[in-house]
């Protein structure tokens, strides 16, 4: 399988898809809680500030008033200690100094706020959490946004209360996040990769059956097309069953033709046959009259006698020959009954005794017919003596006749050597080439008389199984 | 550990002294501590009140506040019987008080001043302190106030302009926290609780550095109101002495990092009061 087949193929497609919607889904989704989470925790980091500013504004009012440097720095600290806690606290005295910080080796005690946040907006509305813009120098890792307290005292102010907010505590958040998507798609795709491939697998088969199938089609006879279909109900079932229908159809139409060629070429042998029989026929009845005629005018020596027999016996040979190619199915005008065809299994005991096959006979018919008695009991004959030759030493023949609506039906099956497919298209030609063996001629006949009685005849080999099969019209057309 | 210890001592007192637990009902004896100690110790201070108040027979009460002008106070208007404080405010008021006995620290009734810097600040000298942050302990602490102040004046400088800026901790483990978290370039504190803090969190007397020590000084004594009936004078005095002879009492007292209590004399503070005269501030 090359390179650009393996990616068309849905086996690796659907897979493919299916992780890459994963992966999208994940990624979307740990981008929006991200987000969101980031959103909600500013809020919540600003409103948390605001509230701790307001709880401590009242004792770091009286930590300025007393120049409790301790009392102040203990209260920003917090419990968690020094250069902890996610935002940055500096208390300012009213001289605009730094008095304390929980970041003391940063922001220093005495350090002049301007040095200390040289970048400090100037016009900053108070007691709210102001954005900080990217200019001016802010370091952002330090102070994304910005909280001024203004404290006073007995209306009087006695510093500020500033709080730099950033995103920088969040991080590590928002890496336990992405990880967590990460692990969750990796999951997922550990469950997805194996269904898709399977899914793929399962959904391809089908398409698989079909395309090998399809590509059998004009290469070998529709007849002999085995294949297994898809045939659920989705779309490529349904494809599959028109796919079936299609070459159903096909094979028909291979078999219909074949069955005219046989027939038109059989009628053909026929026509040449009867022309050849007439055109040797009369010049031979004139050579017998005249041996004849010759034998009546004057005694014979016996040399001659003997070349005038040998010439008339040549003659009726030939005579016996064209006759038997030229078949009369007409000739007899008595009705066929049940017994006529009783009699055929009589006449076949000989043979049944001398070759040892058992005979399985089932007579049905029991109408009356207008079907001449001679060509019908000519063609069982014909047919279950070739039977009787067929079938191995033990073997059976089985012989059914029946009527079945306006139709007399026939069907003489031997188990025995299987026909190949390439002889059962000549079967019914007259001296066959592939049976050099036989006389030749009692299949044509058969032929002949089921043609003149306006019937049908098919012979069908499944494996040893050889069976004709007749069908004769119970009233003759008038011809 | 030190749970596990506080249990065993508590196991201590109470089969040791079982049959004579303090009287209900009685007075109690209120004693005041300050910073000289590690003050911040409420399951040890009610080990040991429990310890002094049965051998006393009588409840003990421990009472804290934050600076030590205020157990002074207390002390001196006869809200207290008993404080455990520094040598620099008893030699202020060795009128209205008496010595009950001295804590003994590494075999001695003496303890020292340490000046400390950051372990990593680059200071390594008093000297270097000059015009930087400094952290003063309590403004009647000996060992941090008095000392550096005088150690200063004693080398021609004025304590009061030396440093940029200087401000009160009102405790001396609370200035190695100011150093050790940069609050402060340098701090003074006292030599005694350093070294117990060093014994207790490590991590933290790490971060700094002894820069100076000074020389020995009469440890922080007890003392009592002049008040309370000599009776109670001298068995209070008997129980401290003899704490180090007891099983559960030389628990208590390893927990204070101290060998036990002596008997001392006033003089023992001759040098704190020469440098609180020398700095003008003697009562």
């Amino acid at each position: 399988m090359n390179i650009s087949r393996f990616w068309a193929s849905y086996r690796v497609r659907l897979p493919l898809s299916l992780s890459v919607s994963a992966i999208l889904t994940a990624f979307c989704l740990a981008l929006a809680l991200g987000g969101q989470t980031l959103v909600n925790l500013r809020e919540d980091q600003g409103r948390n500030a605001s509230m701790l500013a307001h709880a401590w504004a009242e004792m770091l009012i009286q930590a300025l008033r007393n120049e409790d440097v301790w009392l102040a720095y203990a209260l920003l600290r917090g419990p968690e200690g020094a250069e902890a806690g996610e935002a940055v606290w500096i208390l300012v005295d009213a001289a605009g100094r730094v008095f304390a910080s929980n970041r003391p080796r940063r922001y220093r005690l005495d350090q002049p706020l301007n040095e200390a946040l040289p970048w400090l907006p100037a016009t900053v509305e108070p007691d709210r959490i102001e954005p900080l813009a990217r200019a001016n120098g802010v370091d952002q890792a330090e102070a994304q946004r910005l909280l001024r307290l203004p404290l006073f005292s007995d209306g009087t102010p006695v510093g500020e209360l500033i709080a730099l907010l950033s995103d920088t505590p969040y991080l590590p958040r928002f890496r336990e996040i992405l990880v967590g998507g990460v692990l969750v798609t990796v999951g997922v795709l550990a469950l997805l990769l194996p269904l898709g491939w399977l899914w793929g697998r399962r959904l391809v088969a089908p398409l698989t059956q079909l395309s090998g199938c399809m590509s059998r089609v004009g290469k070998e006879d529709p007849r002999r097309l085995h294949c297994t279909l898809p045939g659920d109900d989705s779309e490529i079932g349904q494809l599959g069953r028109q796919f079936a229908a299609m070459v159903a159809a096909l094979a028909e139409q291979e078999a219909l033709k074949d069955q005219m060629l046989q027939s038109e070429r059989l009628a053909a042998v026929g026509r040449v046959a009867a022309g050849v029989a007439h055109e040797v026929n009369n010049p031979l009845g004139g050579m017998l009259m005249a041996i004849d005629a010759y034998r009546c005018a004057q005694p014979l020596d016996a040399r001659t006698a003997r070349l005038l027999d040998l010439l008339e016996r040549a003659l009726r040979q030939i005579q016996d020959s064209v006759s038997a190619l030229l078949v009369e199915a007409r000739a007899d005008p008595r009705p066929l009954t049940g017994r006529d065809l009783d009699d055929v299994r009589t006449l076949a005991q000989p043979r049944l005794a001398k070759s040892g096959v058992r005979l399985i006979w089932h007579n049905a018919f029991d109408v009356a017919t207008t079907l001449p008695a001679t060509p019908v009991r000519q063609l069982l004959l014909n047919l279950l003596l070739n039977a009787i030759e067929a079938a191995r030493d033990g073997g059976a023949v089985r012989v059914r006749l029946l009527s079945e609506g306006d139709r007399l039906r026939l069907w003489v099956r031997n188990r025995g050597r299987p026909i190949p497919p390439d002889q059962l298209a000549h079967l019914f030609e007259p001296y066959p080439a592939v049976r050099p063996h036989a006389r030749g001629l009692g299949l044509w006949i058969c032929y002949q008389i089921v043609s003149q009685l306006g019937g049908v005849i098919e012979v069908a080999s499944e494996g040893e199984l050889t069976t004709f099969q007749v069908s004769l019209p119970l009233d003759r057309p008038v011809a | 550990m030190t749970l596990n210890r506080r249990r065993f001592i508590r196991h201590l007192v109470a089969t040791t002294l079982g049959a004579a637990w303090p009287v209900l009902g009685a007075s109690p004896v209120r004693f005041g501590v300050t910073a000289v100690m590690l003050d911040d110790r409420v399951g040890f201070l009610n080990d040991w009140a429990a310890w002094l108040g049965a051998r006393l027979g009588r409840p003990v009460v421990f009472v804290q506040r934050a600076r030590y002008r205020e157990i002074l106070d207390l002390l001196l208007g006869g809200q207290l019987d008993l404080a455990w404080i520094c040598g620099y405010p008893y030699v202020q008021h060795q009128d209205a008080l008496e010595l009950i006995a001295v804590p003994s620290f590494q075999g001695q009734p003496l303890y020292r001043a340490y000046v400390i810097a950051a372990a990593e600040g680059g200071v390594q000298s008093f000297e270097e302190l000059a015009g930087r942050l400094f952290a003063w302990a309590d403004p009647d602490s000996n060992s941090g106030y008095l000392y550096p102040r005088s150690h200063l004046a004693g080398l021609g400088r004025d304590p009061d302009h030396f440093f940029r800026r200087t401000f009160f901790t009102w405790g001396h483990p609370r200035s190695v926290v100011a150093v050790a978290e940069g609050l402060a370039d340098g701090a003074a504190v006292d030599g005694y609780v350093w070294e117990t803090l060093a014994r207790r969190d490590p991590a933290l007397t790490g971060q700094t550095q002894i820069i100076l020590r000074s020389p020995l000084f009469g440890f922080p004594p007890i003392v009592a109101a002049r008040d309370l009936p000599a009776a109670d004078r001298t068995r209070l005095r008997e129980i401290l002495i003899g704490q180090a002879g007891d099983a559960a009492g030389r628990a208590l007292l390893a927990e204070l990092n101290l060998d036990g209590f002596v008997t001392a004399e006033p003089a023992l503070f001759t040098d704190i009061a020469a440098m609180a005269r020398q700095l003008g501030r003697s009562g």
